[in-house]
Parts: C-alpha cells; structure tokens; sequence
C-alpha cells in the first residue's frame, strides 16, 4: 500500500535520481518496499550500481536482491541480455535455488517460450507444490497467452486454498472487470473489503463495480461504497466525489418514474458538488465552468 | 531527546526522594507517638512534580506519536502497489524496447 507521504517521498526521490542527485540505491528499495512498476528507472540505476564494484560490494547481502530486482526489471523493458546475466551470477552464487529458479522461469516467458517456462515451473511445483509464487507465475502465463478463461480456472483454484491471499483476489477481480463479468468482480471486491477494510481503494473500486451493474438497489448501494471512501480519505479522493453526484443523479432518475417521495439525505450530493467545486478551483481553476456545467446536467448542484 | 530522558531520570529521583521522605517522617511520628494522617505538604508538592515530569517525559522520550486517523497523509492509501507476482511481459515494451546499451559488466 502506497500512503500520500510514501508517494512524495517517492515522486522527490524519483526526479533527484533522474537528474543524477545519487540516492539511486535509497530509490531501488523504496521501488522494492513499495512494490511500484519503475522497471526502466531501476533498470538504469540498478545496473549503474551493479556495474560500479566499489559501490556494489558497499551494499553487502543486499547485492543479490538488488540482482533479482534488475534481472525482473530487465525481462519487464525486453532487455533479455542483461537479465540473463543477472540471472547467471546469481545462478553462481545460489546453485539449486528455488528463487533462481523462478527466474529462470520468467525469463523463458518473457521470451516467449511458453511451453518450456511451463515445463520449468511443473518441474519447480514438484519440489513444492505449494509454492505461492509459481502459482501465480502460471496464472500470469496463461493471461499473457490469451487464455484468460484458463487464467480464472487456475486463479479460483489458487484462491480455494491460499484465501487469505488478497494480492490474488484484486488480480481476480481486475480479470473479471476486465471481462465485463461485474457480478463476479464484486464478489472478489467484498472479500477484498472483508480482509482488508481500511483500504478505501477496494471500497472505490467496489462501488465502482456496483454503479456499473446498475439498478436501484445496487446504485444506493455504490453510494453509500463511495461514501465510505470519502470517510477514509477525508474527502480527497475526486473519484468518490463524483461518484457520489452521479449515483444521486441516477438514483433519482429511477425513483421520478415511481414518484417514491423517500427521497435521501439530499445533503450528501450537495456536499459532494461544493466539495468537487472547492476542489476544482483550488487545483484547477480554468476547468471550473466544466465542472459546474456538467454537474448542473446531472441536477446535483444546489 | 536527551533532555527528555534527563528530565525523566530528574523526576524518578523526586519520586524516591519523596519516598524517603515519607519514610522518615513516619519515622519521626513513631518517636512522637502521632498518628500518621498523610504525608506533609512538601511531599504532596514533590510527588505532584515527579509524576508531572515522569509523564513528560514517558510521552517525549520513546518517540514521535504516528496518526490513526485512516485519512491523514502517514495513512492515506493512494494507490495501490502494482501486483508484481502476476506481472507479464508481453506488454508495449516489447514492441518499444528500451534504447540502452549498458550490459552487466562482470
């Protein structure tokens, strides 16, 4: 989870590297620590570490994870040369490691060798075959093949016997938006919001799911999904604001047909329009004539 | 930090001073043959300050408070972390390799 301050710290951390300002190797494990996909930054900077001997043997055990990590980033930006060398000194040092393993089974993936990285990946499930990673690694094969049915097929499996596992749950889940298959989506979100229900992500992207499957019930039930984001983040996610305005306008579109006078709580819209307006013209003041004629079509402002 | 920790051994050595106070002033009750009431005043003021600095101190010296609060900045989840176990290659990467011509020197 990246919190606000994290991601400053990241973003400064980020532009003083870029413009040669050092602290490359406080970056790689603030990449590492907040699991962010930077693989062309950490590519670069990892190898101008790993390529510099004082500076790398400075780093101590660590130079083997800082290894893994180039060799991944590597596969991620194509450069299959130096994640194969990577692979090769850690292959040297770590001789019948499962980890090098797994490289190596993303290494044939990345090239494109589908049936030898899953050969790779049976033969290292045989040893352990609870091993969490390379069950996932072979869900993630059949996603990138194309086979996403399969993908699924793999994926509820894993999650019938590592539940506990939320990572893999948000991956079923994004699966299933992505397939259109909203029903199933918001299943994976509410045992998402179950495990973990602080996170006002899951909350966001539950309502999501709901306001898109649509209907009275499940539109009052996004509503009150996006509010509780609102609650978590203290109202600093536009997202949720927004939400809120185009659920009430939907809602209210259903209940004119049925003259139901249960109108509720007429306030929380209002709110959430003066609170997108205030926001607006503080961040972006030139857009503000947008916002307001877009939340007048929706019958939200006051 | 020191200071802290200065001001919290300061306030340990009151409230022993305090107790030995209390001691011997019993003490003293015992050779006049008075019942014990209650500790005198000064020992009153000097336990009151002890506490006062040992909590002073019991709050500044172990460090600084973290918020609870799920929408301060320290707790504000803004994104969430890309699900690198799943991560596939076959991406636009592929077709736009990086221009680099750095190699893993050995």
């Amino acid at each position: 989870m990246v919190s606000k301050t994290e991601e400053t710290q990241l973003s400064n951390l980020e532009t003083q590297v870029d413009n040669g300002g050092g602290g490359a190797w406080e970056y790689l494990s603030l990449v590492r620590k907040l699991k962010v996909r930077r693989s062309d930054r950490v590519l670069k900077h990892g190898l101008s570490i790993l390529n510099d001997p004082k500076k790398r043997s400075s780093l101590g055990p660590d130079e083997w994870t800082l290894y893994e990590q180039v060799a991944v980033a590597a596969m991620d930006c194509q450069s299959l040369d130096v994640a194969k060398d990577c692979i090769k000194v850690l292959q040297k040092k770590f001789p019948e490691s499962k980890r090098v393993g797994r490289l190596e089974g993303m290494l044939l993936e990345a090239k494109g060798a589908w049936t030898e990285a899953e050969k790779a990946y049976s033969s290292l499930l045989e040893d352990n075959p609870l091993d969490q990673v390379i069950h996932k690694r072979r869900v993630a094969m059949a996603k990138a093949q194309g086979n996403v049915s399969v993908a699924i097929e793999w994926l509820n499996k894993y999650l019938e016997i590592f539940m506990a596992d939320h990572d893999s749950w948000r991956e079923l889940a994004e699966i299933y938006v992505s397939l259109q298959m909203y029903k199933q989506a918001a299943f994976c979100y509410e045992e998402l919001i179950l495990s973990q229900p602080m996170v006002p992500l899951y909350h966001l992207a539950y309502a999501d799911v709901l306001y898109t499957l649509g209907g009275l019930e499940n539109l009052q039930n996004a509503k009150k999904y996006y509010a509780s984001t609102i609650d978590l983040t203290g109202g600093k996610n536009t997202r949720a604001l927004f939400g809120i305005c185009l659920c009430s306008s939907a809602i209210g579109q259903i209940a004119k047909g049925r003259n139901k006078d249960d109108k509720e709580s007429p306030e929380l819209q209002s709110l959430a329009a003066t609170a997108l307006e205030r926001e607006y013209k503080q961040k972006a003041s030139d857009k503000l004539s947008l916002l307001t004629a877009a939340l007048k079509g929706l019958k939200v402002s006051s | 930090m020191a200071l802290g920790f200065a001001v919290g051994v300061f306030g340990v050595l009151i409230l022993f001073h305090a107790a030995y106070s209390t001691i011997q002033y019993r003490g003293l009750l015992k050779i006049t043959e008075e019942e014990f009431s209650g500790p005198p005043m000064n020992v009153v003021a000097e336990l009151l300050l002890g506490l006062v600095f040992c909590i002073w101190a019991a709050l500044t010296v172990p460090g600084k408070f973290l918020s609870i609060q799920p929408y301060s900045e320290e707790n504000r989840i803004v994104s969430l972390p890309a699900n690198s176990d799943f991560m596939i290659f076959n991406h636009r990467g592929k077709v736009f390799p990086l221009e680099m011509d750095v190699k893993l020197k050995h």
